[in-house]
């Protein structure tokens, strides 16, 4: 289980990918792979091609990451969810809230 | 635990070991920082006297005949519970990695090499007493939060669980991860005989996920209690949820209102794994997957956000599940997933029980596996509700009173009227707002459940055949009932003309009284001729979709007519006490 994150060079667009179970185990490190980031009009890449797992509080912590993006007048896209992760996010209609892509 | 400590203001030290030297010299350090010292010459001595006397510190030598330090200290350890962590050291000339590994490994707290000398001795006790104290005092708020948490515990299953409706009839499986469940499993009656279920889970489990549970439930079940209608509940649901929890806390959800009297039940899912329909035989259906982020995500509703409303037959069963269920692992890690719950459920609505058919086949297939997530079924039958549903038969009362007056409102106590306009009537619900004046005026009593009946079947239609034109017979077949629901929502989407008039007077009997209900509408109306003889050839015992409503409003009341080409109906309803 891991957080990864990176950078570009305007420091606009971060990509965060997730690694393994994402749950709330990973809560603490998730927070900190953007809290820092307050560049206004950010767009926050959540990578989860690697994520095998995730659960109701992982969703939480997207909304976090949403909110966050919102008051920065961002924008949150998902990326790549494997099948398993996919049923999650339909099930709580997540696209009705955000952009998924792939 | 704290009488002990109060007690015992003197504390106690054990000093085990085979040379009675050691044990004075030991012993007389001890008492220097303020312990009471007893002493034991082996092993199994040391143990009887720890037992005898649950000292506060155990000092222990390793090589003794009877029984060694390692032994001992295991015994001791093993037999040291409570919030006490009495701390043990063993004392040894053995200067080796050894024997530090093993006495760590035994239970020691620590180990003293020797020589050392009394200052050093004297730290090393200090240090041990203060790790001792941390422990007691977390051991003692633990025990006092797991208190807490089960009284906590208590009182919210009481105000959440025990206030439910019928459950004797609904099959509930409620298996909590932790102390706190992030379930909740809410059944209430509406005032027209209707059942109202709700399946909830909140982010997580525990405590934190539990703080909405008890605003949840109450606000399900006073708007349920004052007749509001499914969809109002759930707005509201999700708005208060929106308000109470922090950002990363929501509320996934299913709501199905079983309406028997109506033959059909609706559902909306929000976040929650599909809701399932099964047929008496144990076949499934239908399947309701989730159309709604969660509640508590949006301020408001999504536009598109509405129930699906479906047929129902008497022997038909809901079946309301969490994630927990599905998601439920082995000791493989594997998944229990959708395919063992269809099949253990199939069982169960066969055999009658679906509660129990669920949950002893998700045991077996967890075993010793520790639970991960709270896990909730909700199995509702459709049927069998009416006589739950006291109806108060319309009571006969004759008095001298000339039928012909019986409109003329001059004898009222008072008069309530509300006139809905345009596309204010795909908004507002009034029949809640006649109930609550009602309630405010002449106080809540039972018989008002059948004027809440009355009240909605004739609004309704007045709404659905009168302003919107809708034709009942669609509802005659099951897929022109769908089309039905669909038409009727399409139509108030884009209402903005026409008016549905409510009108109601009161009037007090020495015992019991008469409400007088008047509700017109803009439509074109109906022929009344062939509104009677449609009725009249329609007493046949086959089951119809349609027209039960009316039926229903003719039992209760005391006279009911239809006036003004059909768009006005009148109806009186009498109570005696």
């Amino acid at each position: 289980m891991t957080v990864k994150k990176l950078v570009s060079e305007d420091s606009k667009s971060v990509v965060i990918a997730i690694e393994g179970r994402f749950d709330f185990s990973l809560h603490q490190k998730f927070r900190e792979s953007y809290s820092s980031d307050n560049i206004s009009g950010s767009r926050f890449c959540l990578e989860l091609s690697k994520a095998t797992y995730m659960d109701s509080s992982a969703l939480g912590m997207i909304l976090l990451l949403k909110d966050h993006a919102e008051k920065l007048s961002g924008e949150v896209v998902v990326k790549n969810p494997s099948e398993s992760v996919k049923k999650i996010l339909e099930i709580a209609q997540i696209h009705k809230l955000m952009t998924i892509e792939g | 635990m704290d009488d002990i400590l109060e007690k015992r203001d003197i504390k106690l030290a054990l000093v085990v070991d085979d040379s009675a030297m050691q044990c004075k010299v030991l012993g007389v350090l001890l008492k220097e920082e303020g312990y009471k010292v007893f002493s034991a010459n082996d092993g199994a001595r040391g143990v009887a006297m720890y037992i005898k006397y649950k000292p506060d510190l155990v000092l222990m030598d390793i090589n003794m005949p009877v029984m060694n330090g390692y032994e001992a200290a295991r015994k001791i350890k093993s037999l040291s519970t409570g919030t006490s962590l009495c701390p043990l050291i063993f004392i040894t000339s053995m200067d080796t990695d050894k024997a530090f590994i093993e006495s760590i490994e035994a239970g020691g707290d620590g180990i003293l090499v020797r020589p050392f000398s009394p200052a050093v001795f004297k730290a090393k006790i200090k240090s041990i007493q203060r790790i001792s104290d941390l422990y007691q005092q977390v051991k003692v708020f633990q025990q006092e939060q797991q208190h807490d948490a089960e009284l906590a515990e208590k009182l919210m299953s009481d105000v959440i669980e025990s206030r439910n409706y019928a459950l004797d009839k609904i099959g509930i499986i409620k298996k909590a991860a932790e102390l706190f469940s992030g379930d909740i499993q809410l059944s209430a009656l509406c005032p027209n005989g209707n059942i109202n279920v709700l399946l909830g889970d909140f982010t997580g489990h525990g405590l934190r996920s539990a703080i909405g549970a008890i605003p949840l439930a109450e606000t399900f079940r006073a708007m349920s209690r004052k007749g509001f209608s499914p969809f109002e509940i759930i707005k509201q649901v999700n708005h208060q949820m929106y308000d109470l929890l922090p950002v990363d806390l929501f509320l996934g959800a299913a709501f199905v209102t079983i309406s028997s009297h109506d033959g059909s039940a609706y559902i909306f899912n929000a976040g929650l794994p599909d809701v399932y329909l099964f047929s008496e035989e144990g076949d499934i259906k239908s399947k309701f997957e989730s159309s709604h982020p969660p509640m508590g995500i949006l301020p408001d509703l999504l536009p598109d956000a509405r129930l699906t409303v479906v047929p129902i037959s008497e022997k038909d069963r809901v079946i309301l599940i969490s994630d927990g269920i599905v998601e439920a692992r082995n000791e493989e890690g594997e998944m229990y997933e959708f395919e063992r719950f269809e099949h253990a459920a199939k069982r169960g609505v066969v055999s009658g029980s679906v509660s129990e058919s669920v949950l002893t086949s998700v045991n077996e297939f967890c075993l010793r596996m520790p639970q991960e997530d709270d896990i909730s079924l909700i199995d509702i039958p459709c049927g069998g509700w009416e006589q739950t549903f006291v109806v108060h038969q319309a009571a006969e009362y004759i008095n001298e009173e000339n039928l012909s007056d019986l409109y003329d409102d001059t004898d009222s106590a008072w008069r309530w009227r509300l006139a809905l306009n345009g596309s204010r009537l795909s908004s507002v619900n009034p029949i809640p707002m006649a109930m609550s004046q009602i309630n405010e005026i002449e106080g809540n009593a039972e018989h008002w459940q059948s004027l809440y009946t009355i009240l909605t079947e004739l609004f309704v239609n007045a709404l659905d055949h009168g302003v919107l034109g809708l034709d009942s017979e669609l509802k005659t077949y099951h897929e022109g009932f769908i089309e039905y629901f669909k038409e009727r929502e399409s139509r108030l989407k884009v209402l903005d003309t026409g008016f549905v008039e409510i009108q109601l007077s009161y009037h007090p009997f020495t015992s019991g009284g008469r409400v007088k209900i008047c509700i017109q509408d803009s439509g074109k109306g109906f022929s009344l001729r062939e509104h009677y003889q449609k009725r009249a050839d329609n007493k046949s015992d086959t089951p119809r979709l349609s027209g039960r409503g009316i039926e229903l409003v003719e039992q209760l009341c005391e006279s009911l007519e239809y006036k003004d080409n059909g768009t006005l109906v009148e109806a009186s309803y009498v109570w005696t006490t």
